[in-house]
């Protein structure tokens, strides 16, 4: 019941926020940001609580939906679960403060459709019904599009357009994928079910069962973003408000991971072996290729994009490397990447608000005026390029140990990425902090909300750098849970 | 004829008496308000006598009509869909000027051609049904005949309808020749390749024939031709009209008669559906990129959405009937809502309908526009709402028929019409021009009964969207007497 | 006896080539052969001898179009009466029953022309027929 209540605090806050917003400009951040810290304290609980170790999900509810076709409201937590949707309310809280004072136009709808994309995260992150999955997946995409379009850049609206309509072909792939392979099911077992523990026993053939992991992996490839599919990411990023592109990144890219994590690799253990060498490939392509591309960029909200399409790199290749360790490394390095890129989308909100620009040309040397938010940023900057000690070195490092296990070629072309990663993120920080104050700005320092995101950001990251074992312990037993072909089966 | 016949029929004999009553209320004395709340009692007088005709159903009443629970739903859903559209158009009639009264009763009188087609068993009263239709529907798209664009429509529609009758009824005579039957189950039977019944060059000749009557009351591509200028030119309220009863019961006749033409699969009947199906999909949703009127994007759009039903309908698996009636009742209830949304917005003669006039519409009236985009994003197949059930079930009765090549395209074709439904969306909540000028309604003045009607159709949207399951078991119910 | 569809048909096919010979023969005999006049006189209509005045698209009266349209529409209706004569022994009290019926819409259909006033020559007098005159023959000028 728990888990409904998450998203149903969400759901319902966001029309509170609506609602509100007609009346007092001032309520609708109040209610979300009440309505997030709810969730957090819920998630926290559940985590106190501890994951059970006896069955499969330590939390779970079933309902009954639409019997003619199996379909049940069937959510549950494992381990894997609540990392991700910690995270979700965790990052959600920063991007209501991040757009405390920035959101002059429509408040309330804006919240709202905050409120609406984080249930949609959330779902996407609980349910395990195929259908049901694939509601939250569709429902987070149109109050991010609104989110875009509305309260974007310059060009929001192609950006938002071209967002909407890359994930929207995508999805109906994977929905087909779905209905086939239920279709497959039902054949076999006789009775309609989308329910996942259902479909894992569905035998296939192998050439059906690799056109449906391809139709699943279509829709999580794009979202990822892994490689060729990536080209929404930069527009969508760089356009997107603040919280906007925080959720984006720290959370809607998750999501891609989440669904070969939880729906790929256990339903399609061939396949997904016979793809591994190709999307290890891609992988590593998106590794250089983002880096090098952040490396060239000269405004900050798409070197940051770029540098995101590089991190998700990492985290395609250690799924694909198909074992514990680098699967483990995967979940790290999805945290820690969305702490550390949401940040930095953050510090790209605040420089914008006070320069009213993004380009790297208009920055430089804002260090002497602004000595907190320009060391706060060095240290996210250092974080992303994967600094010891800070959480995103945990994740790409045992991504690269798993890999190297598996190939070690690869792994070590997706070492240079670290290299790359270095040098783009010197050049960020050289570009705006460091270096003469040319352009004689004078800016306030950061403001309370800033400092509010900062801290418990900065918290977080050394947390995960230094000490990661209660973040692994949680997700050990999820990915131990999985169908052993699939992850044992290179090691 | 007996009285349980009669019984069977009372829904229809209502609708036509109201249709009647109505007329000769307007001979003795004009009243708007009168005579549209006749229309609505009919209406729910009709309604309230399906349950006292299900009571004797499944029923054959003379040759022509069958009653059975496929019928009576099918009634239910025509009648509730007219009340619909009585409401809005009385608020969108306000505004006109000439007569107001006679749409009610040309109205009703649409329906009942269009209860007729459902009902229909036997050629002849398919034929009744088809032109009680599209007589009345001549009528009601020239209504506004002071106006240059309706009249126009109105001329266009005659011609083509007219032709189209004519092929109908030559592609008739043709089956008849070659079955010896009117009966609709007979031929049928003929379809299905029972045995001793095989049909020869004119029999194939006269399915083409008939086919292209009723493509082009659906409106497939390539009958589709007349779909963009009638929308534009028909008032609102008949636009509305002419989307959801006209379509629909058609849609119905050829889903009970033909919906075994999934056996025929390899045969050339059965690739002429398919590339209309294929066709309308791409056509429509390529089409409807570059209008700049909503009234024609929506056209487009319709086309599109026929093609994603003839996709279930060629799928003609267990799922294919109870799929493409979902869909169905969806995209009515989507499309009249918007067509509804429009014309509560139109305030004076003039229809706005250029997508420039929705400009920031939402930062003038939030509570419209919200509705407006749950309708187009409905259209476009998003969760939540009933549209995206319906494409759920037709692709998942196209999957279970392995419809491969139409799944690609259904796919295909609906990202590029996602496109053009997030442009009017881009419209509806940009921001305002700077020389705006106020043409839509001021704050807080949609009527009460159009008001009443579009709430219950967004009410509606979102239910079928999120709880199916007891419609989905009506429909079942339905279906199962004519599978 | 014919034996073949084509030896059935062959009469036929006889008299339609004689008879387009016939009258091509005649028309073109007459265009070859005959004393060509052309003056204005001869390039007028003929109009039963009438000299013929005004534009040839001049329109007529909208009255005209609604009796006729009225007229036909109510001529056919009558029409049914015959047939069902015929059968009436057979159908008995169902057949009287449904004439009655069918009587009572038309007349129904009679009293809202009559009311509508499209049965009022002069359009004088009943409001409503002017109206109805007006807007029709507005119909005529805007198109």
């Amino acid at each position: 019941m728990i888990l409904l209540w998450l998203i149903a605090i969400l759901i319902l806050a966001g029309v509170l926020a609506a609602v509100a917003g007609r009346f007092n400009a001032a309520a609708p951040r109040v209610i979300s940001l009440a309505a997030l810290v709810l969730d957090l304290a819920l998630c926290l609980g559940l985590w106190g609580r501890g994951l059970s170790s006896a069955s499969r999900w330590s939390e779970e509810l079933s309902w009954t939906w639409v019997p003619q076709l199996g379909i049940h409201f069937h959510l549950a937590l494992d381990g894997l679960g609540l990392v991700l949707i910690l995270l979700t309310m965790f990052l959600g809280i920063m991007a209501v403060l991040a757009s405390w004072n920035g959101i002059q136009r429509s408040p309330g709808f804006f919240h709202f459709n905050v409120m609406w994309v984080l249930a949609g995260v959330t779902g996407v992150f609980l349910a395990v019904d195929l259908f049901l999955f694939y509601f939250f997946w569709e429902l987070m995409l149109v109050p991010m599009y609104f989110l875009i379009a509305i309260w974007g850049y310059q060009r929001r609206i192609y950006a938002a357009v071209k967002f909407f309509l890359f994930t929207q072909i995508s999805s109906l792939l994977m929905l087909i994928a779905m209905i086939v392979l239920v279709i497959l099911h039902q054949r076999t077992a006789g009775f309609y079910s989308f329910d996942l523990q259902d479909l894992l026993a569905t035998p296939l053939a192998p050439d059906m069962e690799m056109l449906l992991a391809l139709g699943f992996l279509a829709a999580f490839a794009v979202k990822l973003p892994a490689f060729p599919f990536h080209t929404w990411l930069p527009d969508a990023h760089a356009e997107a408000p603040t919280a906007g592109s925080v959720i984006l990144a720290g959370l809607l890219l998750k999501t891609g991971a989440f669904g070969m994590l939880r729906f790929v690799l256990p339903l399609f253990p061939h396949a997904v072996q016979r793809l591994a060498p190709l999307m290890m490939t891609l992988a590593v392509l998106g590794i250089l290729y983002g880096a090098i591309l952040a490396f060239a960029q000269n405004d900050l909200k798409r070197m940051v994009a770029y540098t995101s399409v590089s991190h998700m790199g990492f985290v395609l290749l250690g799924i694909f490397a198909l074992n514990p360790i680098a699967l483990q490394g995967v979940v790290v390095q999805m945290v820690s990447h969305g702490i550390s890129t949401g940040a930095l989308f953050v510090l790209a909100g605040a420089l914008n608000e006070r320069l009213h620009s993004r380009e790297l040309r208009d920055m430089g040397g804002l260090w002497e005026t602004m000595p907190m938010l320009s060391g706060v940023g060095l240290f996210f900057v250092m974080a992303s390029a994967g600094m010891p000690g800070l959480g995103d070195f945990v994740g790409e490092f045992m991504v690269l140990l798993g890999t190297y296990q598996a190939t070690p070629v690869l792994s070590a072309l997706a070492a240079l990425g670290m290299i790359t990663g270095a040098c783009y993120a010197l050049r960020l920080a050289q570009k705006t902090f460091l270096g003469p104050n040319v352009h004689h700005s004078d800016f306030p320092d950061a403001r309370w909300n800033e400092r509010a995101i900062a801290v418990p950001m900065m918290v977080c990251l050394l947390w995960i750098g230094l000490y990661p074992q209660p973040l692994l312990n949680m997700i050990r037993p999820a990915i131990d849970n999985m169908p052993r072909q699939a992850v044992t089966a290179r090691r | 004829m007996t009285a349980s016949d009669l019984v069977a029929l009372s829904p229809l004999i209502l609708l036509s008496a109201t249709a009647l009553v109505v007329m000769l209320s307007i001979a003795i004395r004009r009243h708007h308000g009168a005579s549209a709340t006749l229309a609505l009692l009919g209406l729910a007088a009709s309604f309230a006598s399906l349950r006292w005709a299900a009571s004797v159903t499944p029923r054959q009443v003379t040759g022509l009509l069958l009653i059975d629970g496929y019928t009576l739903f099918y009634w239910g859903v025509l009648l509730a869909l007219a009340a619909a559209v009585v409401l809005l158009a009385y608020s969108y009639l306000e505004h006109q000027t000439g007569h107001q009264e006679e749409f009610y009763c040309l109205m009703l009188l649409a329906t009942a051609g269009g209860l007729v087609l459902v009902a229909s068993s036997h050629m002849a009263s398919l034929f009744l049904g088809f032109e009680i239709l599209s007589v009345s529907l001549y009528a009601l798209i020239a209504y506004l005949h002071l106006q240059r664009l309706p009249l126009e429509a109105g001329v266009k529609y005659l011609v083509l309808a007219a032709t189209s009758s004519a092929f109908l009824l030559f592609g008739m005579a043709l089956l008849y020749s070659e079955t010896g039957s009117m009966q609709l189950a007979t031929l049928a039977r003929f379809y299905m390749g029972a045995p001793n019944a095989a049909l020869g060059a004119a029999g194939w000749a006269g399915t083409v024939l008939m086919l292209t009557g009723i493509g082009f009351k659906l409106a497939v591509v390539p009958f589709h031709l007349w779909t963009p200028d009638v929308y534009q030119g028909a008032p609102l309220p008949t636009t509305a009209l002419v989307a959801t009863i006209s379509k629909g019961s058609v849609f119905a006749l050829l889903l009970r008669w033909f919906h075994p033409a999934g056996s025929l699969a390899g045969t050339p009947v059965w690739w002429a559906f398919v590339i209309m199906a294929a066709a309308s999909m791409l056509a429509g949703n390529l089409l409807a990129l570059r209008q700049n009127n909503v009234k024609r994007l929506l056209a487009y759009s319709s086309i599109a959405h026929m093609g994603y039903l003839m996709v279930a309908f060629v799928a003609a698996g267990p799922l294919a009937v109870q799929a493409a009636t979902y869909y169905l009742l969806a995209y009515v209830i989507t499309i009249l809502g918007a067509f509804g949304i429009m014309s509560v917005l139109c305030s004076g003669e003039e229809e706005c309908c250029e997508l420039e006039d929705y400009r920031g519409l939402f930062w003038q009236r939030p509570v419209l526009a919200a509705m407006f985009s749950a309708m187009l994003l409905s259209l476009a197949g998003i969760p939540l709402t009933a549209g995206f059930l319906g494409k759920f079930y037709v692709m998942a009765a196209g999957a279970s028929s392995a419809l491969w090549l139409l799944l690609f395209v259904l796919v295909a074709s609906s990202t590029i019409g996602l496109y053009y439904y997030l442009r009017v969306l881009v419209v509806l909540f940009s921001s305002l021009p700077e020389d705006h000028v106020k043409v839509m309604l001021p704050r807080g003045r949609v009527p009460a009964g159009a008001g009443f009607s579009l709430a219950v159709l967004v009410i509606l949207l979102f239910v079928f969207g999120l709880y199916p399951a007891p419609l989905w078991d009506l429909i079942r119910g339905i279906s199962a007497g004519i599978g | 006896m014919p034996t073949s569809a084509a030896e059935n048909y062959f009469p036929v096919l006889l008299q339609i080539l004689i008879a387009m010979a016939v009258a091509g023969g005649m028309v073109g005999g007459s265009f070859f052969l005959g004393h060509k006049v052309r003056n204005r006189i001869k390039d007028m209509p003929y109009e039963s001898g009438m000299v013929p005045t005004g534009d040839a698209r001049g329109r007529f009266s909208v009255k005209f179009y609604l009796v006729g349209m009225l007229f036909i529409l109510f001529d056919i209706e009558a029409i049914f009466l015959y047939p069902w004569v015929v059968v009436f022994h057979e159908l008995k009290m169902l057949a009287f029953i449904e004439m009655v019926l069918f009587i009572v819409f038309v007349l129904a259909g009679f009293f809202y022309i009559w009311k509508k006033g499209v049965l009022n020559w002069a359009a004088e007098g009943n409001d409503e027929g002017k109206d109805a005159v007006r807007i029709l023959s507005h119909d005529q000028h805007a198109a």
